[in-house]
């Protein structure tokens, strides 16, 4: 298995940008290993084998 | 509560004698304590006036006649500043009451005040740089957390400050608090009490719900505040029981399954002494206790961290683009990451819940309560960032979230108890979980246990 690449600053100031958010170098910098930490969670989530499970969108309301 | 409000009706205490008791309590205890944000003193005193003229003239309006009650800081008051214990709303003063709150002052509790939380309701430790850190009143040098997000719930039943709360509960605020505590709280079946003019965390994960001193307690609170209400749409028209009637003191039958691997397994000895102490005087009392495994919770917290985190950022994205710097820095850290979660993302997460949903629903089936811990740990000290589990070493955050948000994601009722101390004398708590809209069976376990322990009735030596 390949080693995840670390996320750069840039790829941050990216998404942060795309998402209307003008945050500092050093403002995305404290958050990057949450991020990393965050990413690989969602790796995770990947390998789950879902197949055709409906998401739930509502509650069992009533 | 239910105690004081019979001592009330047939006069054995004035409402004002009761009222004026617990703000010395809070004058005395809440220096160190900081669970209140807002206390309402005069207002306090003044309702407490009007009710006992009414019952000097035969009249009471509910079952929680004269009886005082504060709510968690992000529960809507009529003239009273709501400000989910942030910065950004701390003058925020909302023109009515939300629909809960509405529902007990009609029962005729009074609003003693405003409790503390965590900021926005983001974090189970229950920190607060803008009102102070709420501290644990079982820690004698109240170096310990409450728990969050409901912490000023959780310290101001315990130590007597209130005898009732409101907390939410997005992925375990109120039965953390509960738990560390050693108080009992439920968060009800998603859809039983109305969410509205309750500020938001993540709306699909949101819960609110009682913070007292036992199950008899929870279950006057949840008479008045369920049932549907217009004003939340995923509020549900079934029917409200009668808790108070469902509360027999009899398991004789029922099947109680104990969750083991993630929960029980997971916890640090005391804590797995305690709750298997627990099931096993539940067997003794006639209960019939299985042991089982959820397979799909392992995904919870990868997954629920990504609905939180989608639905928080959701909520808060034009404050965090106007005034970032008002937000206390782990809240403002966590929301940041919501940027960084797609579409995809999410509508993953919410067919894992999909799955977990169905294997609780499948557990249940067979059984008519799950047991677990409420939390595999007591109170951790403020600022311990990293603990150690029965399983291994543990971020305290995850630590404390770990039994909990399960049921958030899946929306089954589940209730936090006392179960007993560690030896250095921290409450521990267990957790009862139901099926959806069985809340009775749910507060019928924890009271039937509660009438054999005395665990809910053991005071901090600083209350």
């Amino acid at each position: 298995m390949l080693a995840r690449m670390e996320i750069s600053l840039e790829s941050l100031k990216r998404t942060a940008t795309l998402a209307g958010f003008a945050w500092t170098d050093a403002e995305l910098e404290a958050i990057r290993p949450a991020v990393q930490r965050l990413l690989e969670s969602l790796e995770q989530l990947e390998q789950i084998p879902l197949g055709s499970i409906e998401p739930t969108t509502q509650y069992r309301v009533l | 509560m239910g105690e004081l409000g019979r001592m009330i009706a047939t006069k054995q205490v004035s409402p004002v004698e009761v009222v004026r008791v617990h703000l010395d309590r809070i004058a005395a205890l809440d220096a160190t304590l900081r669970a209140f944000i807002t206390v309402c003193s005069d207002a306090a005193l003044e309702s407490a006036r009007h009710a006992e003229a009414e019952l000097m003239a035969g009249k009471t309006v509910g079952p929680l006649h004269g009886v005082p009650w504060a709510p968690k800081d992000l529960y809507s008051t009529k003239g009273v500043r709501t400000t989910g214990g942030s910065k950004i709303l701390a003058d925020s003063v909302p023109s009515d009451d939300a629909p809960v709150v509405a529902r007990l002052a009609r029962a005729g509790a009074i609003l003693l005040g405003k409790l503390n939380m965590h900021e926005f309701a983001y974090g189970p430790e229950g920190i607060n740089a803008h009102y102070g850190d709420t501290r644990n009143p079982w820690s004698a040098d109240a170096h310990r957390v409450a728990g969050g997000s409901s912490s000023g719930s959780g310290a101001a039943v315990a130590a007597g400050l209130t005898p009732g709360s409101l907390g939410s509960d997005t992925g375990g605020s109120i039965r953390i608090p509960a738990s560390l505590c050693g108080i009992t709280g439920l968060k009800p079946t998603y859809g039983r009490v109305s969410r509205a003019g309750v500020l938001p965390l993540a709306w699909s994960m949101d819960h609110v719900g009682p913070m007292t001193r036992s199950a008899r307690d929870c279950a006057l609170m949840l008479g008045v505040i369920a049932g549907y209400d217009p004003a939340d749409p995923t509020t549900s028209v079934l029917p409200v029981p009668d808790y108070g009637a469902a509360l027999t003191g009899d398991v004789k039958g029922l099947r109680v399954g104990l969750l083991r691997a993630h929960f029980t397994d997971a916890a640090t000895s005391d804590v797995r002494g305690a709750v298997e102490a627990a099931a096993k005087q539940l067997e003794q009392a006639g209960a019939v206790v299985d042991e089982v495994n959820l397979t799909q919770v392992t995904h919870v917290a990868a997954a629920s961290a990504v609905i939180v985190a989608s639905e928080a950022l959701a909520y808060h994205a034009p404050w965090m683009r106007t005034r970032p710097q008002d937000y206390q820095p782990d809240v403002r850290e966590r929301l940041r990451l919501g940027v960084f979660v797609n579409g995809a993302h999410y509508v993953r997460s919410q067919q894992i819940r999909a799955l977990l949903t169905r294997e609780v629903d499948e557990a249940l089936a067979r059984r008519d309560v799950l047991l677990a811990p409420a939390t595999p740990l007591a109170a951790p000290v403020l600022g311990e960032r990293e603990t150690t589990l029965g399983d291994g070493p543990s971020d305290v955050r995850a630590a404390l979230l770990r039994c909990t948000r399960p049921f958030n994601f899946s929306g089954h009722p589940a209730c936090a108890a006392p179960c007993g101390f560690t030896p250095g004398g921290l409450p521990i708590g267990l957790q009862v979980v139901g099926r959806p809209f069985d809340e009775a069976t749910v507060l019928r376990v924890v009271d039937a246990y509660q009438r054999i322990t005395d665990w809910h009735t053991r005071r901090p030596a600083a209350a």
